[in-house]
């Protein structure tokens, strides 16, 4: 029997249910870090909505656990699994990998990672050819580039990687015209591609 | 009849050919900034700010009305395709939208949220016109008492919008009101809840992350669940008859246009409130007058048009407060105003006597703006749908990336990356376990308004809650508590009412 | 240690001489679009000059790289500050200051910010002053004509003050003026100057300390009206408000400092670029049309100049801050 079996729904939900009373207990003791009280010579304290708003969540939270206990919600009866095992790793390969992705932008820059991620996350999940998925990992950074630093004027982590973007930087602000620009964005997107393709070539 | 003719005046100065070019160029930057999740017209009308020391101040003002009207239409566009709200006026277009687009009828949500909005934008442009001055006086007495009232009524009109399971859907709820209020405490200066004194808390909990973790990857977790990766979201077609089909639909939908055009204007004029509660309230009482209300949150047009047509009206009517009382009512018309500062303008009452030109220019733009986004809007639904053609594989890694650049661009910080990886995944496994997920979207929008205006009442009042309740002295606010009061316990009379006719009947 | 160790070493500290020749011969110029970092959110007084000064410096090409104004409203500027501690060293970090950069680090000592060491002050360019205001037709403030009128009624009543936040500027100011005038007030706190402005003319609170730009548009429509301007000298946008060195209340005196900071440890050829910088924009004209119309005194201050007055101001405000808990 494997894990994803093991997992009915009737657990899931009673295991969810602890974990958010203990979330509401850990709100309760950090509001009370801050004032809680509201009395006549005293205005409302900095931690009174926080401390009552998380009293009321474990409320809820205690509720859901008596129902179940009850059996009463429809949860409380399902002996199906919460997830199958197919589905279960299609999602855990997609988390990994999103905390992976997240965990790289902090050190890597956002446009390396994407690389990596997109051409992992195409590879694992559709049929598409390797030429295709590496058009594609290199293509959308790419974009994410010209449409977040240039266009909207967001910077984006960089980490690393920040040295490498000096020339691009050089380029975008260096006075040249409108029109060397525009062709150097086509360039910069269609390059790639042309080179992947004409390699994939070489290689079939 | 002096303001009619200025406004004529503005509406041409926006149809001379320079401006006119302006304009649909704003109109498609703000589209497109307004569809891409995280990214709102606030991003777009920041970047023009510094345009707009080259070019003149008409035609600036001109490109900034067809930017943030553009945006608002954007907002529905990923709120209906991809299922994520843009931005929070857009929230409750996800509830009706993204069910009508998985329904195969993706070309019918979309229809009618441009027209919806168009609707909206026209006749929020009328009332501005008849009645501004007036009203600038209401919004001038609506301070923090009202503001609570009206809070109360916002999330009054939401009763109906959770689960069968009243614990799971008060627990939503209440997390999400406990999320806003995290960060600095504005009335006593001090910080709560920074959960292992990491800085990112400081700035709290921004209403996107959780609604693009929810929305943008809870939702594709759930997809991937269903599909196991391998089948396309759904096939349409774009012909003539579909296109028939939805304009038809918008039949059923006027009294969601009614109820839309002016809640959504009256609400926006109302400093602080905006276009946010507004679209939210215009979904909760449309929802709630229905005869059907019951097919709400399935996806039926009148879900998509309430809350398109009172952002819209709502964006206008956010102008006034702007205009005469120097409120922003958002970050966006927090920009505009630094902007009209920077022009040497002064907002304030006189505004409306001393640079008339300006401010009806602005409107009449605004209305123009509204008019070719329509435009835009219609020819472009077929370049829209594409969207559904995109196989999953392709779309999941796509969205992720604007989950990942949404939930950073907002605050720049990688802190709120990692909630929204957090807030999707949890999210998805409450849905699972049928916690519903809106009302701790909404609360979170709603909450940190509600707080600040109940603590200064309360402030005023010295602590006590009769304040809003005080007809004689606080004649708004009390009158509507009353009627959120009303609107709260409505549901809960309401099957025991027909429980009692019933009886009556039988007997 | 091998060989190769040994080469990789001379490799790397010749490499290293080399770029640092290179660095030196050159002077410094943005590689990168700088990150001006905002304490406080869109739309108030520290976000508008940031923004004007990106508007300036790109209009007129004063810098290879443009200025990209970023808002980290969070914590009253703990945000911001902790950002710029972190990116030490870092040549395309600046951050805009309002008075909260000199209260935060007291108030919230658990951020770790030590104001004399993690920055390095460029320079400062504008000093924004504060005046009192009441409604012309305030329904408590009736018949109140002047500040001595003011005091007197302040004494009496409880009057209700809104202000921007609370441990903002204008409550430790309401804390120095209950010291010295001895009244005091009810403090309802509002996000932003606008929202206090439009509290004050909408009958919700009896006065404000607000600056200049925030009441403009009602000082201008005769809805409200400034008693007393807490400099030494009349404001040329205001000449009819008197000065409060003119009423004979010099203690009263109050300054809000709209200066620019690097993080720390910047070489100083770094700094002088940017303190470069930040004077041609001082300089520029419609920098300074924008600024003397709205009421606000160019003031100019860098190098020792500065950081003299910054630890007189941190002082004092640390004095306020004690006085006021």
């Amino acid at each position: 029997m494997s894990i994803t079996n093991k997992i009915t729904v009737k657990r899931a939900e009673i295991v969810v249910a602890v974990i958010l009373a203990l979330c509401s207990i850990a709100l309760m003791i950090k509001s009370a870090e801050n004032r809680i009280t509201w009395n006549a010579e005293e205005n409302m304290g900095a931690g009174f909505l926080p401390f009552y708003l998380s009293l009321g969540m474990l409320i809820c939270t205690v509720l859901t656990i008596i129902k179940f206990v009850l059996k009463r919600s429809p949860q409380s009866k399902d002996d199906t699994p919460f997830i199958d095992a197919v589905a279960f790793k299609f999602i855990a390969v997609t988390i990994i990998s999103l905390v992976v992705l997240v965990l790289a932008i902090g050190y890597l820059g956002i446009y390396f990672s994407l690389i990596f991620f997109l051409a992992f996350y195409l590879r694992y999940f559709s049929e598409k050819s390797i030429a295709f998925i590496t058009i594609f990992a290199i293509t959308t950074p790419i974009l994410t580039f010209l449409f977040f630093e240039w266009m909207l004027k967001i910077p984006l982590p960089q980490g690393i990687s920040e040295p490498l973007f000096y020339p691009v930087y050089d380029f975008m602000y260096g006075g040249f015209s409108f029109a060397v620009k525009m062709i150097f964005i086509i360039l910069t997107i269609f390059l790639p591609t042309a080179l992947v393709l004409l390699i994939s070539k070489f290689i079939k | 009849m002096e303001t009619v003719g200025f406004l004529l005046d503005g509406i041409f100065t926006s149809l001379q050919w320079f401006n006119l070019a302006l304009l649909i160029f704003g109109c498609l930057i703000g589209l497109f900034v307004g569809a891409m999740p995280g990214l709102g017209s606030v991003n777009g009308v920041a970047i023009l700010i510094p345009i707009t020391f080259i070019i003149p101040p008409t035609a600036a003002i001109i490109f900034l009305a067809a930017v943030y009207y553009g945006a608002m239409y954007g907002g529905a566009i990923s709120s209906v395709m991809l299922g994520i709200p843009g931005a929070s006026t857009a929230v409750a277009t996800v509830f009706d939208g993204r069910p009508l687009a998985v329904k195969g009828e993706a070309m019918t949500a979309l229809t009618a949220a441009a027209v919806g909005s168009f609707v909206g934008g026209t006749v929020s442009v009328i009332l501005f016109t008849l009645f501004a001055p007036p009203l600038a006086e209401v919004a001038l007495r609506f301070n923090a008492p009202e503001t609570f009232a009206l809070m109360v009524m916002a999330f009054a009109t939401f009763v109906g919008l959770g689960g069968d399971d009243v614990p799971k859907t008060i627990f939503s709820i209440l997390i999400g009101l406990a999320l806003s209020t995290i960060g600095l405490d504005l009335i006593t200066g001090k910080p709560r809840l920074i959960f292992f004194n990491i800085p990112g808390f400081l700035h709290g909990i921004n209403f996107l992350v959780l609604a693009i973790g929810i929305y943008g990857i809870g939702e594709m977790l759930w997809t991937l669940e269903e599909t196991k990766g391998k089948v396309q979201m759904s096939k349409l077609s774009v012909n003539m008859k579909e296109v028939g089909r939805a304009f038809g639909a918008l039949k059923k939908t006027i009294m969601a246009m009614n109820i839309g055009s002016f809640l959504g204007f009256f609400v926006g004029i109302l400093p602080a409130a905006g276009a946010t509660p507004a679209s939210l309230m215009s979904y909760g009482i449309t929802k709630q007058l229905s005869k059907n209300s019951k097919e709400f949150g399935d996806g039926v047009p009148a879900g998509v048009v309430a809350p398109e047509c009172a952002n819209n009206s709502a964006s206008t009517g956010s102008m006034l407060p702007m205009l005469t009382l120097g409120i922003p009512g958002s970050p966006t018309t927090a920009i505009l105003l630094g902007g009209m500062i920077l022009w040497g303008l002064t907002p304030g009452p006189l505004l409306f006597t001393q640079e008339p030109e300006f401010v009806w220019g602005l409107i009449g733009s605004l209305y123009i703006a509204n008019f070719f986004t329509l435009v835009l809007n219609i020819a472009l639904i077929p370049a829209f749908l594409m969207v559904l053609r995109i196989p999953f594989a392709i779309l999941a890694p796509v969205i992720f990336v604007l989950c990942v650049t949404g939930g950073y661009a907002p605050t720049q910080s990688l802190h709120d990356v990692w909630l929204m990886l957090l807030f999707g995944f949890a999210g998805y496994i409450l849905r699972k376990l049928d916690y519903p997920v809106a009302p701790a979207v909404l609360s979170i929008v709603l909450g940190p308004l509600a707080e600040k205006a109940l603590r200064q009442s309360l402030i005023l009042s010295d602590g006590s809650m009769g304040i809003f309740f005080d007809v004689s002295e606080k004649p708004i606010a009390a009158v509507i508590m009353y009627i959120a009061i009303v609107l709260l316990i409505m549901p809960a009379f309401g099957p025991l009412y027909r429980r009692l006719l019933k009886k009556k009947q039988t007997a | 240690m091998s060989i190769i160790k040994k080469l990789a070493l001379v490799v790397v500290s010749l490499s290293l001489v080399a770029v640092s020749s290179v660095s030196s011969a050159k002077p410094f110029s943005p590689k990168k679009p700088v990150e001006l970092i905002i304490p406080a959110g869109q739309g108030g007084g520290a976000d508008e000059i940031a923004r004007l000064v990106q508007g300036v410096i790109e209009k007129n090409d004063y810098a290879s790289k443009p200025v990209i104004p970023i808002n980290k409203s969070g914590g009253s500027g703990g945000e911001a500050m902790t950002y710029v501690k972190k990116k030490a060293g870092d040549e395309h970090t600046l951050i805009i200051t309002l008075n909260n950069v000199l209260t935060t680090p007291v108030n919230q000592p658990e951020l770790g910010i030590d104001f004399f060491n993690d920055f390095t002050p460029l320079a400062r360019l504008i000093t924004d002053t504060f005046l009192v205001w009441i409604a012309t037709e305030g329904k408590n403030t009736a018949g109140v004509e002047t500040f001595d009128d003011f005091i007197d009624l302040a004494r009496g009543n409880g009057l209700v003050m809104g202000g921007t936040g609370s441990m903002s500027e204008d409550e430790l100011l309401l804390g120095m003026m209950r010291g010295q005038f001895g009244f005091d007030a009810k403090y309802v706190p509002y996000s932003g100057g606008g929202a206090v402005a439009k509290g004050l003319v909408g009958g919700e609170s009896d006065f404000t300390l607000n600056n200049p730009s925030e009441q403009m548009g009602f000082y201008q429509s005769g809805d409200s009206k400034a008693l007393v301007m807490m400099t030494p000298e009349r404001n040329p946008a205001f000449p009819e408000v008197p000065s409060s060195y003119e009423l004979g209340y010099p203690d009263l005196e109050y300054y809000m400092m709209r200066a620019f900071m690097a993080p720390a440890g910047i070489d100083a050829e770094v700094e002088k670029y940017y303190t470069g910088l930040l004077h041609t924009v001082y300089h520029d004209d419609e920098f300074q049309t924008f600024n003397i119309d709205d009421g606000k005194l160019m003031s100019w201050l860098e190098g020792f100049g500065l950081k003299d007055f910054l630890a007189i101001e941190y002082a004092k405000h640390g004095e306020i801050i004690k006085n006021f808990n």
